[in-house]
């Protein structure tokens, strides 16, 4: 037994990892905890903002920024630390950068909450808002019925393979991944009415998105379809049913569960886009909000506006996340 | 029907891929009751002849009669032809997405019209003939190799079609479940159906096989009754193919 664990330590040896003698400095606890010392030293010896040379300044802080990188670089990158201890290093490190700002970004920090959290210049505003979230949901129900037509539509076509037809249906979809969604509402809705149509900032917003989206609907439908194995549409070919049958009875059934996921993604990011709807007016959250910061002159409804977006969007974002994660799992 | 009957016949029949010359030239006939197995090696066209004569591929050239009727004719509708010539594929097919009853039902309703209720008579009657009744509600993914393609069988016979073709029916199965295939299809070929089965399964083609079309280079190098070819194969591609497998 002694014999043959000898001979397993003797030949371990090949095996093991080596590391370079300042590495092994670095990552002993007592270096960690000295160099800890010597950052918040650092930091208590920082110049006041107006008390120093605007140069000096820089640099110091620079220095310091530096140097508080290095080392939290040094614990989060250390696989023998604790997730525990990363944590607190990470939080450390925001509360530190936190500090950093709050001391010499130079802003005003009293009359702050005045500016972003004024809740009494906001008052009645709460109602327009909400009003605003309504306008904005709706455009995007109107719009994902839309882009769900459109895309669908598109990715069918492309499957019956038609050369003439794919060289229109690939010039639509580039044209509209490529072209910011922002600039087709501008061209819609302030270039159109010189060619005489004049839809209104509500319709050019549902036309716009459900266009622009619809090129990206359909990418993922196409490749919803594509997954569907060529096996399948020969197999119903050669019972008899049409192109149209294989791809309603077969081919559909099976790309449908494929396609949701990024299909939900392409709708989440749609409801984001509607807020590029403000600049053609259509009284949605955003176009409420910038209104409400302009009569109170007070950017808290913007404020107001981010966070209903927050709110709003993160569970559905998370949906998305679980749809992706189900389809891996099938 | 006089046993006589021509059932497929092809003429001067061509396949390009691009500029690869997988086809060139099939002439040949099969009539009504015939089993021909069609042998060959890897890359010798035989799938793509197969898949050329219900237009699976479009052929380049040539012309291919099924009863008589020109099918590469403009104004014929290929998926009439297809409901009847059955397809069995290498690789089963089914659809996974509806279950064994579901698979036969499906085309005989939509492509046929009858009524659901005969639909599932019709179906369980194919499923009872290939073994599987007790397994009319499972879905494809329960179903091992051999029973997905006993029910692919009965999914193509559900379109009483006139004419069956097998691609490689069994070239995908695990050697323990050969067998269940082979004998499902042999029950076909007593019962007088047309077949025409791209196959080395040398057992079935020797017992159930009246015909062999041999094919090497996108050419049928040799035909011939089975006994005659597996004891006397008289073109050296034959020879050498048949020295390999044996």
């Amino acid at each position: 037994m002694t014999s043959k664990n000898e001979i397993r330590d003797d030949q371990t040896h090949r095996f093991v990892r080596t590391h370079p003698m300042w590495f092994k400095v670095i990552r002993k606890p007592a270096f960690v905890g000295a160099t800890f010392l010597v950052l918040v030293l650092y930091a208590f010896l920082l110049p006041a903002r107006e008390a120093a040379d605007p140069t000096v300044l820089y640099v110091s802080i620079s220095f310091f920024l530096l140097l508080i990188l290095a080392w939290s670089g040094n614990v989060l990158s250390d696989r023998n630390q604790s997730e525990a201890a990363k944590m607190i290093v990470a939080l450390l490190l925001i509360g530190v950068l936190g500090w950093l700002f709050y001391n010499y970004s130079g802003a005003q920090w009293d009359k702050l909450a005045d500016f972003f959290f004024n809740w009494e210049k906001l008052s009645g505003g709460w109602k327009v808002l909400f009003r605003g979230l309504g306008v904005t949901l709706l455009l995007a129900l109107i719009s994902a019925v839309g882009t769900i037509t459109i895309g669908l539509a598109v990715a069918i076509l492309r499957q019956f393979k038609s050369g003439t037809l794919n060289i229109f249906l690939k010039i639509y979809v580039d044209i509209f991944r490529s072209v910011p969604m922002i600039v087709v509402m501008v061209v819609l809705f302030f270039a159109m009415p010189y060619a005489g149509i004049s839809l209104g900032s509500i319709v050019t917003t549902i036309v716009a998105l459900s266009i622009g989206y619809g090129a990206y609907a359909a990418e993922s439908f196409r490749a919803g379809i594509e997954s569907v194995h060529s096996g399948q549409i020969e197999a119903a070919r050669s019972l008899g049913l049409s192109r149209w049958q294989s791809i309603r009875m077969i081919v559909l059934p099976q790309a449908i569960p494929v396609v949701i996921p990024p299909l939900t993604g392409n709708l989440v990011a749609m409801l984001k886009e509607t807020a590029v709807a403000s600049v053609v007016a259509a009284p949605e959250l955003l176009k409420r909000a910038r209104e409400l910061y302009t009569s109170r002159t007070n950017p808290t409804p913007l404020i107001a506006a981010a966070i209903i977006y927050l709110i709003v969007l993160v569970p559905l974002v998370r949906i998305v996340n679980m749809l992706e994660k189900r389809v891996k799992l099938r | 029907m006089n046993k006589n009957d021509v059932m497929i016949e092809t003429v001067d029949l061509q396949k390009y891929f691009k500029d690869l010359h997988v086809l060139k030239g099939i002439n040949t006939k099969v009539t009504r009751s015939e089993v021909v197995a069609v042998m060959g090696p890897s890359g010798s066209g035989k799938s793509t002849f197969l898949r050329c004569l219900n237009r699976m591929e479009e052929p380049t050239s040539g012309h291919i009669y099924v009863e008589g009727i020109d099918i590469m004719a403009p104004y014929i509708d290929i998926n009439k032809v297809r409901t009847e010539i059955g397809m069995v594929f290498q690789s089963f097919n089914l659809f996974p997405h509806l279950n064994a009853l579901e698979n036969i039902k499906l085309a005989p309703m939509h492509v046929r019209k009858i009524s659901d209720k005969e639909a599932t008579d019709r179906g369980m009657q194919l499923l009872n003939k290939v073994g599987l009744s007790d397994k009319a509600l499972a879905f494809p993914e329960q179903l091992s190799g051999g029973q997905q393609q006993r029910v692919a069988i009965a999914r193509a016979l559900a379109m009483q079609p006139q004419i069956m073709f097998f691609d490689e029916p069994t070239s995908a199965l695990d050697p323990e479940m050969i067998g269940e295939v082979l004998d499902v299809m042999r029950t076909m070929a007593k019962e007088g159906m047309t077949m025409i089965v791209v196959s080395h399964e040398m057992g079935f083609i020797r017992e159930a096989a009246d015909r062999i079309l041999f094919m090497a280079d996108g050419v049928i190098v040799e035909e011939g009754n089975p006994d005659e070819i597996f004891k006397n194969p008289q073109h050296a591609r034959t020879q050498d193919f048949l020295s390999k497998i044996l």
